[in-house]
């Protein structure tokens, strides 16, 4: 025997309360990492490499308000400007009341593969699309989903979806899909389609653009802000990230409470970790006083303590932060969160926060038993408990 | 001869709850090596103290305990801790044996804090379960064993260090007349000549105490030979 079997010993002399005190470790950690999941995937949106040649032009006032269609002959001829096409976020729904997690954007078609570089398309399905303005393409994860499954739609089927912002609805025939982006889920359809919808409308809710080099995207940004400044439709010119960003800080809310979630999960660990020391360290006052007495050291017992309360931690961190990582790692948690989060990774760096969280709890968990053992009196422990 | 333990006016007052009372009341004392001492007295008087302060694990209000040529009452705290794992062995009244462990491992606890290889403390160990003639149980956990046989191991555990001192606090409180005598036998067997511990025990019992060399009691705090 040495000193690690002895801890190892004593700490699983209670084999029910062991189980217990990791399980409930594990189940704090496993949920604080998908806290942090969460908060990183709605804090940080996925975006792929080329978004960092995309730019979004939208109105300085507002996202809601729109911008006229004359802007794009000026947009287009700023250097720097490779692709320019109409976006509007079409907001659409399949019944009146219903959340659709699918995007349903309007583009110019002919745009979209040099917007989208990354995008995989059968070109037969591309050239149908582009051919009938009544056509949208639309993303293999979404065609997969059960809700064009429970519909019954594939390609060559009609649907109709009406706008949650705008005052029509459309009759749409799917062309092809579409895979290889980082978010194969939107269904893109004619923009002219739905400006003929509107009664030539003349207006889009946003320009999408891609630039021909990174380097550009400072001047582009401010030669097209300039070039419409003073006008009744001034814009505000950022990258896809920027704008990806925009709507993050709308979650603020939803960021706090996470953190109150996270913060609520570290203190119920703490205090699961400290009950359960507390209570082994109770239970064997005695014997540790006699430790005391056949010549242990303070030191040695607090260390032994301390050990114990960390591997306790550390086990419940192993299989908390380990078991959240194999999860979102193997499983497909597109599909498990109804494509809610497009990815859900667990990152190196969560995964050191969590084992340093569960050290930290540990230790600070057992200080105050370990404290109270290494300054106990043997004469008086023993009174106590004989 | 010289004395392996010299008390000289040993006081120890307690405070509890503004009443002082003196436990130990100048008590003056000389043991020598081998010797049997059997400290009797009725509850409160003294004895348990007295034999806590000689083991190391109390202070004195005042006076001195000299051990061997150490003055324990003089020692720190980290110094008293090495002292006792090298120079006392404790038998108590309730064994006090780590339940997780084998009587083997209860054995080899003191041993872990003394720098020994593997090979030599697994000797030290067969030899003090075999004085105690428990080798055959050595794997069994305490729950796995009598009264006596757990006695016995915790008196394996206190001479496994080969200390100069064994200190007994009612050792044969918790066991029958017949596992008591086996272990008075072992006691009386560590202060022979051919051994020569001093032992130190407390106890109620003057059957237990005639196993003694020597009995003194105690009451009120002093001595009563």
């Amino acid at each position: 025997m040495n000193i690690a079997t002895f801890i190892l010993k004593n700490a699983a002399r209670n084999k029910r309360r062991l189980l217990l005190s990791v399980l409930s470790a594990a189940v704090s950690l496993f949920l604080l990492v998908t806290l942090m999941v969460v908060l990183r995937e709605l804090t940080q949106p996925p975006s792929d490499g080329d978004s960092s040649l995309r730019v979004c032009v939208r109105n300085k006032v507002s996202l809601a308000a729109t911008l006229p269609q004359r802007q794009r002959a000026e947009i287009e001829k700023v250097p720097g400007v490779v692709v320019c096409s109409p976006f509007v976020w079409f907001g659409g729904k399949f019944k009146e009341d219903e959340q659709m997690i699918f995007g349903t954007i309007a583009c110019d078609p002919e745009k979209l593969p040099q917007l989208l570089q990354e995008m995989k398309i059968d070109p037969e399905e591309y050239a149908a699309f582009l051919k009938d303005r009544t056509t949208c393409l639309v993303g293999h994860d979404a065609l997969e989903s059960e809700k064009f499954k429970a519909m019954g739609l594939k390609v060559g089927d009609r649907f109709t979806v009406m706008s949650g912002i705008y005052p029509t609805t459309l009759e749409l025939k799917i062309a092809g899909s579409y895979r290889g982006t980082i978010d194969d889920r939107n269904i893109f359809f004619h923009h002219k389609y739905l400006d003929e919808s509107l009664k030539d409308w003349g207006l889009t809710g946003m320009w999408w653009l891609r630039i021909d080099k990174a380097e550009s995207m400072g001047p582009v940004n401010t030669a097209i802000e300039a070039a419409f400044a003073n006008t009744a439709n001034e814009v505000r010119a950022e990258s896809e990230r920027a704008f990806q960003m925009s709507f993050v800080s709308m979650l603020s809310g939803l960021k706090e409470v996470i953190a109150g979630i996270s913060i609520a999960v570290l203190i119920t660990l703490f205090l699961v970790t400290a009950s359960t020391m507390s209570m082994a360290i109770r239970e064997r006052f005695r014997e540790l006083a006699i430790l005391k007495a056949i010549g242990y050291q303070r030191r040695e017992l607090f260390a032994f303590i301390l050990a114990e309360s960390f591997g306790l931690s550390a086990l419940g961190a192993s299989i908390g932060a380990g078991g959240a990582w194999a999860l979102y790692t193997f499983a497909d948690m597109k599909k498990a969160t109804g494509g809610f989060f497009v990815s859900f990774e667990v990152t190196p760096h969560m995964l050191g926060t969590a084992a340093l969280i569960a050290c930290i709890l540990g230790i600070a968990s057992s200080l105050a038993p370990a404290l109270s053992v290494s300054r106990m009196s043997v004469v008086e422990a023993l009174k106590t408990l004989d | 001869m010289t004395p392996i333990v010299a008390i000289r006016d040993l006081t120890k007052v307690y405070e509890r709850g503004g009443v002082t009372v003196a436990a130990l009341d100048h008590v003056t004392l000389d043991i020598a090596q081998g010797e049997f001492l059997a400290l009797m007295g009725p509850s409160g008087s003294g004895k348990s103290t007295l034999l806590h302060i000689i083991a190391g694990i109390d202070r004195p209000t005042g006076g001195s305990c000299q051990v061997g040529k150490v003055t324990v009452t003089e020692l720190t705290e980290s110094e008293l801790a090495d002292w006792r794992n090298q120079n006392v062995g404790f038998v108590f009244q309730s064994f006090n044996l780590i339940p997780v462990l084998s009587a083997y491992e209860n054995v080899e606890l003191p041993l872990l804090l003394m720098n020994l290889s593997g090979t030599k403390r697994k000797q030290l160990v067969n030899t003090a379960l075999e004085l105690v003639g428990l080798s055959d149980r050595a794997h069994h956990l305490p729950k796995q064993l009598s009264g006596g046989q757990e006695q016995r191991v915790a008196i394996a555990r206190a001479i496994v260090t080969d200390p100069a001192l064994i200190v007994a606090d009612e050792p044969t409180g918790n066991l029958d007349s017949h596992s008591a005598d086996e272990v008075l036998q072992i006691l009386q067997t560590l202060s022979s000549k051919a051994i020569g511990k001093t032992v130190i025990m407390v106890t109620h019992d003057p059957r237990a105490a005639g196993y003694g060399t020597r009995t003194l009691h105690l009451e009120k705090g002093r001595l009563k030979e």
